[in-house]
Order: C-alpha cells, then structure tokens, then sequence
C-alpha cells in the first residue's frame, strides 16, 4: 500500500487554510471594488477601507469562532461524562493511543449514524456525533468512528475544512443577499454603472458555484486519510469497516448544505458522482480492507 | 571577503541543524517519558477501584475465596513493584485475576444486577483498553524516539549528545481469550 504522509497532510492543511483565508480576504475587497464602482466615485476609499476591515475582522472571527458556528448549525449540545460514559472512554482511550488532547465532545439530535470533528487545531477541537451513532453502533464501531474523527484534529483537517465550510458557506449567503438587493434597487441609468451591475451580478452568481467547487474539493482526499489515522490510532480497520457497513443502509439526514462535508459520511447518502461531496463508502471498505 | 561569508553561512546552518536536532531529541524524549506516565495513571487507577470491588463482589459471592484472594494478591504485587516493567506484568496478572472474577459473576444473578458491580465492571473494562492504547502509544513514542537515533543524520547527532536507543516495553500481551473457570 501506498505510504500516506502524515506531517505533509497537516502542512498541507495549515498552508491550505492560510491561501484560502487570503482567497477571502481577496474576494471580500474585489466584492468591495465591485460594489464602490457601481455605487458612486466619491465614496471609494471609504468603501474599500470599509472593505478591508470587513474581511479582517470577519476572517478573525470564523478562525476563532467557526467551529461554535458549525456546531450551532446542527443544534449540537454538549455529552454528559454520566449519561455518555462509553462516548468519554473511547475518547479518552484514543487520545492516549493518539498523544492528543482531549477534545470537546458534543452530541446531535438525528436518527442517522454520523460524526464530525471541528476547530481550529487540536487543543481547541470538537467531536460531534449524532445519536444515532450512539445507539446504532456497537463499541468497536464507535471507536473506530470516533478514530476516524480524531484523524481528522491530528492531520489539520478540522482547521481547514470547518474555515472552508464557515467562511465560504457564509459568502454564498453574503453574495445571494447582495443579488437581491441589486434586483429590488436598480433604477440609476448610467452605461458605466450597468456594466458593473452586470459584473456584480455575474459574480455573485459565480460566488455560490465556486463555493460549491470548493466544498467538493476538500473532503474526497480527506476521508482516506482520516480512515488510514484511524486504523493507526486503534491497531484494526474492523470497527471502521462495520461502521461503514452499516453507514451504507442508514436513513439521508437535513442538514445544511453548507456543512455537509464535515460530516465523515455525506448526510444526504446521494449516489456518488462527479459531484459527491464524500468518496463512496465502497471505495473507503476496499482502501481500509488492505491495511 | 566573500569566502567569509560562505563560511559563516555554513557554520550557522549546520548550528541551525544542531539546534533542530536537539530539540527534536528533547521533544521525543518526553514524549517517551509522558507515555509512560500515562500507564502509570491508567494502572493506579486500576487498583484503586479493587478494594471497592471486592467489598462488592463479597456481599453477593462470599464463599468465592479463592479468586478474590488472587486478585488482592495480584493487586498488593502491583503496587509493591518498583519499576514500570514489572508494574505492568503484575497488572498483566491482576487482568487475569479479574476476567476469572468476572466470569464467576456469571453465576451470581444477584451480584451481576447490582448497581455499583456493573459501574465498577464497565469502568475496570475501559481502563483495560486504556492502558492497551498507552502502551501503544509508548511503544509508538519509544519507536519515534529510536528512528531518530539511528537514521541519519540523526544518528551523527545522537552520538553528539549522547543519546542511546531506548528498549520496547517487552511483556506479552494479555491473552484476549476468556478464562477458564472450574466449578467443583
């Protein structure tokens, strides 16, 4: 089998998460430039001043608050040490195997089997699985689930997909706000301000779709590894591989959009395509059956 | 003049390298040293909960001697042993000693609902896997550590230092199969 990396996986991460931090911040001040030409001249400096500070202070809000945004979104609450006693063993059990620090641990109200991992690096990390998981699977599912998502904190993944999943699911709200509100409040005539009507609204039309894009790229690669940590964390690829199996005739679950490829299985358990946020849970059976 | 300066960037570079090595050698060398505190605690804990689980285990199983003396035994050897090698040999034993206690609870439907048995059974089983998982994690941090030792350049600064490779724990593992259990 071929060797995965590790340390070149969390390097990845980390200079993924600051190119696209400044992807942001370029696209917030192109956005800015964009709507201080539509606008009027006069107003340019203070929109583009405007602009940047937006950018800054929103790209240091997500990167210390994404993972609280994330778990907000799916209504997650946090696990009792009494009531999940199993969810803190196994936990504690793997960050001894893996030398990390205890996460957070937080559970969601859903009857599908599903689990991701949050934050920005693993002192500030979060698991979350759903009920579902705790009732439908076994011990050694459970763990090897939960190594998976602990795969997730050791190599970065966290840091980068919920920066990706937050700032950019946030844009396409952002860019979807600004379409409207050029629909509703275009009476000026002027040619030069309609050119960059249209470019605006060309963009915020291409915001959405490259949101979309990036949201596909960042998990497919990601689960391998994830799968591969976990087997290095519990010594087994056998509670992973059944936790699939069972994965695969589990009930599609709503979730937003937006977070879906936090999720270590596609929430909506469509068929896999050229647009599958998740690479299918064959492929992933065959890839951990040869460790 | 050029020459100089050539000079002065290799020295800084190989001082550079130095400095890496060496901290690398201090990071691992913790590592190793906090891993095996990790088994510490998870077999201090262990014991601890002994006591308690015998008193239960008499209230329901009184004439079941035998075995709740090997486990006390395998539990005093425990604490008495002076180094970790031996501390987790012993604890290899009070495993034993408590699969056979556990399966003579089997036969004691009274006992096997009561309330505080099944809180003491279920967090004695999740110690065992933590200290399985800080043995692997030791055996892992041993295993880093030694890499760096003999893999070049590691090995050139090893020697600078005076670091030597460091030895695997080396106990079996503890059979995973269920005990025997005789009844006579």
């Amino acid at each position: 089998m071929e060797r995965i990396s590790f340390y070149d996986q969390i390097a990845r991460n980390k200079r993924k998460s600051i190119v696209l931090m400044f992807c942001i911040f370029l696209i917030f001040v192109l956005l800015g430039f964009l709507i201080s030409l539509a606008f009027s001249k006069e107003y340019f400096f203070v929109v583009m001043a405007v602009a940047i500070v937006f950018s800054l202070s929103y790209i240091m809000f997500t990167y210390y608050y994404s993972d609280k945004i994330a778990l907000m979104s799916v209504r997650a609450f946090p696990a009792s040490r009494t009531q999940h006693k199993q969810y803190y063993d196994i936990v504690e059990g793997l960050c001894l195997a893996s030398g990390l620090p205890m996460p957070k641990l937080y559970i969601m109200k859903s009857p599908q089997i599903n689990a991701f991992a949050t934050g920005r690096n693993p002192e500030n990390a979060v698991v979350c699985v759903t009920t579902g998981a705790l009732e439908k699977l076994n011990k050694q599912e459970l763990e090897g689930v939960l190594a998976h998502e602990l795969g997730h904190i050791a190599n970065y993944d966290i840091r980068f997909m919920t920066l990706a999943v937050v700032m950019v699911g946030i844009i396409s709200i952002v860019s979807e706000i600004f379409l409207r509100s050029l629909w509703l409040g275009g009476s000026e005539g002027e040619k030069k301000n309609v050119l960059f009507l249209l470019l605006g609204i060309l963009f915020a039309i291409l915001a959405p779709l490259f949101a979309m894009l990036v949201q596909l790229a960042i998990s497919r690669k990601r689960e391998f590894t994830a799968d591969a940590t976990a087997v290095k964390f519990t010594r087994s690829p056998t509670g992973l591989i059944n936790a699939l199996k069972k994965i695969k005739h589990d009930v599609p679950m709503h979730v937003n959009k937006a977070v879906a490829p936090l999720f270590m299985s596609d929430p909506f358990r469509k068929i896999s395509g050229l647009f599958s946020t998740h690479p299918p849970i064959d492929e992933r059976i065959k890839a951990l059956s040869r460790m | 003049m050029l020459w100089l300066w050539i000079v002065i960037g290799v020295v800084a570079f190989v001082l550079l390298i130095a400095i890496f090595y060496f901290n690398r050698f201090v990071v691992l060398e913790r590592r190793v040293e906090n891993s095996l505190a990790q088994i510490d605690v998870q077999l201090k804990k262990r014991a601890d909960l002994i006591p308690n689980l015998i008193e239960t285990v008499k209230g329901y199983a009184r004439h079941e001697r035998r075995i709740m003396e090997e486990v006390a035994r395998a539990r005093k050897e425990m604490l008495k042993a002076g180094d970790i090698a031996a501390k987790v040999k012993a604890s290899n034993q009070l495993e034993k000693a408590l699969g056979k206690l556990f399966a003579i609870a089997e036969n004691y439907p009274q006992l096997k609902a009561n309330e505080n048995f099944l809180q003491l059974q279920q967090e004695l089983s999740a110690i065992e896997d933590k200290i399985a998982y800080a043995r692997q994690y030791y055996n892992d941090s041993i295993m880093a550590y030694n890499i760096l030792c003999t893999k070049f350049p590691g090995v050139a600064f090893a020697k600078l230092y005076g670091k030597k490779e460091k030895a695997f724990l080396k106990i079996p593992e503890v059979e995973k199969k269920v005990p025997k259990v005789s009844f006579e």
